[in-house]
């Protein structure tokens, strides 16, 4: 999950240029904002709250004190991105992706990259996320992250305009792909006549190219593909999301035990009988999946699933072992990974990063820790970092004996000012950090995914943490032409 | 040149009715450097709904099967003969410096040295693994190897010494752990079997940026003199393999402080007793259970006579 982060520098604002002038994507907002009374914007916001209460969209808080699941705050406010801004944002994410899975289809197999050097082989080695039991095993069309979530930021450059930056992959479970489409069917409810204004690319139609995704990757031979969410329960984080897209496609929502393996087969127990399972859009952990592969306390997955998997008679989107491309500290080879398999120069950069397992960037850190932002290479979630220019004195040197231990933990980069945008506060309006997820499907030859995503506000003011789990809440994302 | 037949019976009794089961062996021993297997049976009883035969992503045999039928008794029966040749160890005295294998994993690994095919596969078994974790246990782990690692050791003179200091500072005790004590908790109590000793040594030998692979094997063991051999009295035996850049893989044990020779008999490696374990599986149903394990490594030579004293004991003398 990513974090926002500031610096003294004037963050890059999503609405009004430095002098105070109205972006040109954003005037008609503005200039409906003025036409609007207030009353009518708070009355729109309790609605919402109804509204989002009924539909039931929450999401569990783990370790929370209280109620298990709370709304995740929407924010009124609509985050707007030009087309050709997004165009862009398009080609990068696209070509991101593919280096990825391409990367990923190297890795389980001749390990080219590290043959010729490009990435250490102890990053993938010692990497626990990297499964052994993948090797040689052959996955439809070459793919293992068919449903990427790929995080954005946008910092400020010193001429006042905002590049984005990569901040993360994620590959394996990325999750939040409900709350843009809630958000979207909310304003779209709230405001129709802010639509009327604005031609705002649609998003509706995820769930239909996330059906055809899985399709497209269905085992060699099968004509009509059966699909299924396999989910860990009710109890998940993000249990609303599985039974939300599963309802959206048309599939069956199972859990584990809903399902059982004979002869290398995959089959769910339905009302009729076993019916054949093809493809497993899982939203479980590879820990998870199969008891007899992996963690045998697994009460969550399918025993078998793993020798069904790879006899090639049922795929797994995402793949098994996804995980070793994902984590912080293959993320500084991935520009290298765009290069190494595509022959291209990466379109969207990465956030410098240091490696602190580098012994020169590890003394440059341990001296600048007041300014950076330092993680743990294997976490997630905005747990376990330091942020340094929001950390006390005490915090940094905690931190700092946490980084001598054990420096190839841990990375570090620069607090980057990134982008602000207003967002409704108790006080009004006041800019609040943001970052955005698209997510990035990815099915035969194609790369697809829909215009924007899903975009974080860290609502504290000053606050840098955007993830659910640390509080944050969402925007509706357009891209407009 | 030794030739064993091995017997490895494992029985399993359920309290109620398993509904389903699927298990995975690690039984038929893979062909390693001077040894070779014959001939291989797997009865499985009641029989096996589906049986599968493949290769796992060590290079070990594996044979998976499942019952689908209701039964309250597993009984998995293997027989195999295998033909062991001496072992060819280097001259202990030889083998390079200890730190040159570091180096060199390091070095490949960490993209500072091109990065050999040797030491590609050896990187496998060079880092922590389920059953070996090192973390913060890492430094004691460490600094007990440092002992016999001193530096511009001979690698294998190195290794030889702490095979010996785990044989003199451990003491063996079946009662003291079973297949869940972590390695940390081992190295505090200082007792343990042949897995444990294999995890720790493992342990300090990784903890120093060596490469070490767990090692699932047979040891032949001698009846006390004037006496038959037992059926049934032997037991799976597991040992370490370390890694040497020119010597490729040397197997050390721990347990009885040798190294292999024509009485171990490799079944499987892997990173830890978790990739190679002899059965594993998944129940549906059954309760609770019970299981009964005997292995018997039986010369060839001496089968003659078993057979004679088996019959005899059966009350079936031929005539």
């Amino acid at each position: 999950m990513s974090e926002v982060t500031k610096t003294g520098a004037t963050p890059y604002d999503e609405m009004y240029t430095a002098d105070g002038a109205v972006r040109p994507h954003y005037r008609p907002y503005a200039q409906w904002l003025e036409e609007v009374p207030r009353a009518l914007i708070e009355r729109k916001r309790s609605e919402a709250d109804i509204a989002f209460h009924r539909v039931g969209i929450t999401f569990n808080v783990y370790g929370a004190e209280g109620g298990k699941e709370r709304l995740i705050p929407f924010d009124l406010l609509p985050r707007i991105i030009p087309g050709h801004e997004w165009s862009e944002l398009e080609r990068g994410l696209a070509q991101r992706v593919r280096a990825l899975n391409a990367f990923l289809a190297d890795i389980y197999h001749d390990q080219e990259i590290l043959r010729a050097g490009r990435i250490p082989a102890d990053q993938i080695l010692s990497n626990a996320q990297f499964r052994p039991e993948m090797k040689g095993v052959k996955v439809p069309g070459g793919l293992y992250s068919m449903i990427a979530g790929i995080d954005l930021v946008r910092a400020a450059g010193a001429d006042g305009s905002g590049e984005f930056f990569v901040l993360e992959d994620n590959l394996r479970v990325p999750s939040g792909v409900s709350y843009m489409l809630e958000n979207r069917k909310m304003m779209m409810r709230l405001f129709p006549d802010l639509f009327s204004r604005y031609h705002v690319q649609p998003v509706e139609h995820y769930p239909d190219l996330l059906l055809e995704t899985l399709r497209a990757v269905a085992p060699a031979g099968v004509v009509d593909p059966t699909v299924v969410v396999l989910t860990p329960g009710a109890y998940n984080s993000a249990y609303f999301e599985h039974s939300f897209l599963a309802q959206q496609m048309g599939v069956e929502l199972v859990e584990g035990q809903d399902m059982f393996v004979q002869d290398d087969v995959l089959y769910m127990r339905t009302t009729q009988g076993p019916r054949r399972v093809d493809v497993i859009y899982r939203r479980i952990d590879d820990d998870f999946l199969d008891p007899l592969a992996f963690r045998a306390d697994s009460m969550l997955g399918v025993p078998g699933l793993m020798r069904a998997y790879q006899a090639g008679h049922v795929t797994l989107a995402n793949a098994v072992g996804t995980g070793v491309a994902d984590d912080k500290s293959i993320y500084p080879y991935v520009p290298e990974m765009v290069r190494f398999y595509l022959g291209e120069e990466p379109v969207l950069n990465n956030v410098p990063t240091w490696m602190l397992r580098e012994k020169d960037d590890l003394a440059y850190v341990l001296e600048h820790l007041p300014e950076l932002v330092v993680k743990e290479v294997h976490g997630a979630g905005g747990y376990g970092m330091l942020v340094g220019p929001a950390s006390t004195r005490a915090e940094i040197e905690d931190f700092r004996q946490r980084i001598l231990a054990a420096p190839e933990k841990y990375i570090a980069q620069p607090t980057l000012s990134l982008s602000s945008c207003p967002t409704f506060v108790e006080a009004g309006i006041a800019p609040r950090h943001i970052d955005l997820r698209p997510f990035v499907l990815s099915g035969g030859k194609q790369v697809r995914m829909v215009p924007g995503g899903l975009t974080r506000v860290a609502l504290k003011e000053g606050s840098l943490v955007v993830n659910s789990s640390q509080g944050g809440g969402t925007k509706d994302t357009w891209v407009v032409d | 040149m030794p030739l064993y037949d091995i017997l490895h019976d494992t029985v399993y009794r359920y309290d109620s009715a398993v509904m389903l089961s699927q298990q995975i062996a690690h039984l038929r021993p893979r062909d390693a450097a001077g040894q070779h297997c014959l001939s291989h049976s797997l009865t499985i009883a009641p029989e096996a709904a589906r049986r599968v035969e493949r290769t796992d992503f060590f290079g070990n045999p594996v044979t998976g099967f499942s019952l689908y039928a209701p039964h309250d008794t597993l009984a998995v029966h293997a027989r195999t003969r295998v033909h062991v040749e001496p072992a060819l160890w280097p001259a202990a005295a030889d083998s390079p410096a200890w730190e040159a294998a570091r180096d060199h994993l390091r070095d490949g690994l960490s993209g500072h040295a091109p990065l050999q095919a040797d030491a590609r596969d050896a990187g496998q078994y060079r880092f922590a693994s389920p059953f070996v974790p090192l973390g913060d246990e890492s430094l004691r782990y460490a600094d007990y190897a440092l002992q016999s690692f001193t530096p511009e050791r001979p690698m294998v003179e190195a290794l030889l010494a702490l095979s010996a200091r785990i044989h003199a500072d451990f003491q063996f005790d079946p009662a003291a752990t079973s297949v869940a004590t972590p390695v940390a908790e081992v190295f505090d109590r200082r007792r343990g079997v042949c897995q444990d000793f294999s995890h720790l040594m493992i342990a300090c030998l990784r903890a120093l940026g060596l490469a070490a692979r767990y090692v699932s094997g047979y040891l032949l063991t001698e009846p006390p003199p004037g006496q038959p051999r037992l059926i049934g009295a032997d037991a799976s035996h597991a040992w370490v393999a370390a890694w040497c850049p020119g010597l490729g893989w040397v197997d050390v044990d721990p347990t009885n402080d040798v190294q292999p020779d024509t009485g171990h008999i490799t079944l499987a490696w892997g990173r830890d007793y978790g990739d190679v374990c002899p059965l594993r599986g998944v129940i549906l149903g059954g309760g609770g259970h019970s299981a009964e394990v005997a292995v018997t490594v039986i010369p060839v030579d001496e089968m003659a006579a078993h057979d004679d004293q088996a019959a005899g004991a059966d009350g079936h003398a031929p005539e």
